[in-house]
């Protein structure tokens, strides 16, 4: 039993991207919906596992950043006429300039202080493109670009070796000299500072790594809907990721990924109680917490309360009293 | 190898440190007595690029660092143990040792034979090493905190009241590391409530009082005025000695 836990944990990775890589020909369209949003919402995901998770910077404006990568890449496609890997190319980078900058006011600010202003971020782009009709489409949303592969199921394929890619990658920096650095900043700044690590220069990673990803989950929400609307860019999304990297253990790739698939097909796998949905969504989330299947401790939900700031919650990154 | 000359700190307005000049030589470990707020946790922190001085100069080993970054620093070879023995509750032992290492551009096997160094020295530390930081015992924490440091492979160490809260037994045993690290060749600043322990086993002392230093000496002369010790550190030695 133990062994066959071992072996489950080992391999899990791979046994899950096996499982998504069938997952076209064992689903209904709906379903298989359904699954290419959570493979695009585990690539975001594991984003903010190097932001929440490995450095202990909660971001509440994630959704943001997803709706500044679908957005230029709809938006080169559209207004601009570019091809879209250029436009996906671009849309990646200038999302990742902007979450980048981001990290500037976390070198000030630190737990419930530093929520609130990437809510307030959040909520400063959602507006932009409510705004900016001209060139957004405003309310009425966003439609008309090309995808990046003339199939969906191509581009599923595609994403499917994206999230396997960035996994290992993930994975790897958790190991890394690089994530050493960024876990020690979760756990004491001040001491990370006297061991050396400059401490400005891996939030900015940290941020930088991030907003990447969520820039290529937003190129990748474009071409699954192919449509964008200000809708789907809403604090409480933002706040749903955010329990997705919390169901995942906050520390773990795999835990992310399988988190992320779960919690987006948990609506969906709960439609036949219609109007109760929510409700039962509600204490299944509840159950779980309570059941305690997310570790207390080291970076998960006690964690978060300290990475919110809840014992001490002084606000300043740096207190060097 | 550590020149301090005429250095003013300010946390926000009012200066804290006044005028501090003192000097650390190679080799030696040196301590820094003082009451409580004289400024002397302020003064580690200047040194290692925590705060930035409003003017005097810091040298080490012949270079200016006032203006350095702490990484830059920790670079140079200054490591800082803070007050309070800042480990990283979260991570492992072995964890935390790696982090002492970041600033050096170590292969895999140095760090290896380093961290076997530091468990030479804190076998302790070898018992536990993926026990979580925050799960270990105060004196352990602090061991921990100087292996950590020492990870850096550092000209010069400084320490900042590694006998808080400890009990006398782990006291004594920590001094004796630190000797023991001295010799072997590492340069030591000491700051200690506990002023005749410091002095026994340093080389050198000053004492500061409200951000100045008001007496300075071999330890061995510092410890037997004891009178004027006591009058600046307010009696404070006398009840911690036992
Ligand atoms: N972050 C800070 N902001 C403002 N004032 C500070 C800060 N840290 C220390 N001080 C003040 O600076 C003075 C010197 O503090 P410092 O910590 O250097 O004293 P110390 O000599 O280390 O004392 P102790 O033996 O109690 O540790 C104190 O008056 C203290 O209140
Ligand atoms: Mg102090």
């Amino acid at each position: 039993m133990v062994k066959l836990f071992k072996w489950l944990k080992k391999y899990a990775l791979l046994i899950v991207m096996l499982l998504l890589l069938a997952a076209p020909s064992v689903t209904s369209q709906y379903e298989f919906y359904v699954v290419q949003r959570g493979v695009q919402n585990a690539i975001h995901v594991l984003g903010l596992l190097i932001l929440i998770g490995y450095s202990g910077m909660l971001s509440l404006g994630s959704a943001a950043l997803l709706a500044t990568g679908a957005y230029t890449y709809g938006i080169l496609l559209v207004k601009v006429g570019l091809n879209p890997w250029v436009g996906a190319a671009l849309a990646v980078a200038l999302t990742t300039f902007i979450g980048t900058g981001l990290a500037l006011p976390a070198f000030r600010l630190a737990g419930p202080f530093l929520v609130v202003t990437t809510v307030g971020f959040g909520e400063i782009v959602r507006i932009l493109i409510l705004n900016m009709e001209p060139i957004t489409g405003g309310a009425y949303g966003l439609a008309g670009f090309a995808k990046l592969l003339p199939s969906t199921r191509w581009v599923y394929y595609l994403m499917v070796a994206a999230l396997f890619l960035i996994a290992i990658a993930v994975k790897r920096i958790g190991e890394s000299r690089l994530g050493l650095a960024l876990k020690s900043l979760r756990e004491d700044e001040v001491a990370a500072e006297v061991m050396g690590v400059d401490v400005r220069r891996a939030k900015m990673v940290s941020f930088a790594l991030s907003a990447m990803l969520a820039g290529l989950s937003g190129v990748f929400l474009a071409n699954l809907t192919g449509y964008l609307s200000p809708d789907s860019f809403t604090a409480a999304e933002s706040a749903s990721y955010l329990l997705m990297v919390v169901m995942g253990g906050m520390q773990s790739v795999t835990g992310a990924i399988v988190s992320s698939i779960v919690i987006t097909s948990l609506p969906e796998v709960l439609r036949f109680l219609s109007s109760s949905r929510l409700l039962v969504y509600s204490l299944v989330l509840l159950v779980y917490l309570r059941l305690n299947w997310v570790r207390t401790g080291k970076g998960s939900l006690a964690g978060l309360m300290k990475t919110l700031g809840f014992p001490l919650g002084t606000g300043r990154a740096k207190d060097r009293s | 190898m550590l020149k301090i000359n005429d250095l003013v700190v300010a946390y926000e307005v009012a200066p804290v440190l006044h005028s501090v000049s003192l000097e650390v030589q190679a080799g030696k470990i040196v301590t820094l007595l003082g009451a409580n707020g004289a400024g002397k946790s302020t003064t580690l922190k200047a040194i290692s690029g925590l705060i930035k001085p409003l003017s005097g100069s810091i040298e080490f080993c012949g270079e200016v660092i006032s203006n350095k970054r702490p990484d830059e620093i920790v670079k140079m070879g200054l490591a800082h143990v803070p007050e309070g023995r800042l480990v990283f509750p979260g991570l492992t032992v072995t964890e935390n040792l790696k982090i002492g290492a970041y600033t050096r551009k170590a292969s895999r096997s140095e760090v290896k034979s380093d961290m076997q160094k530091a468990f030479d020295l804190f076998p302790r530390l070898a018992e536990r090493c993926n026990q979580l930081a925050g799960t270990m015992s105060g004196g352990e924490q602090q061991m921990l905190s100087i292996a950590r440091a020492m990870m850096s492979n550092p000209k010069l160490l400084m320490l900042d009241e590694p006998s808080l809260g400890l009990a006398p037994v782990i006291i004594d045993s920590i001094m004796d590391k630190i000797r023991e690290i001295n010799e072997a060749g590492t340069t030591v600043l000491l700051i200690e409530q506990n002023a005749e322990l410091a002095l026994s086993i340093s080389h050198y002392a000053y004492v500061l009082s409200v951000g100045e230093v008001v007496l300075s000496g071999d330890s061995e002369s510092i410890a037997e005025d004891k009178a004027v010790l006591e009058a600046y550190l307010g009696g404070e030695s006398e009840g911690r000695t036992d």
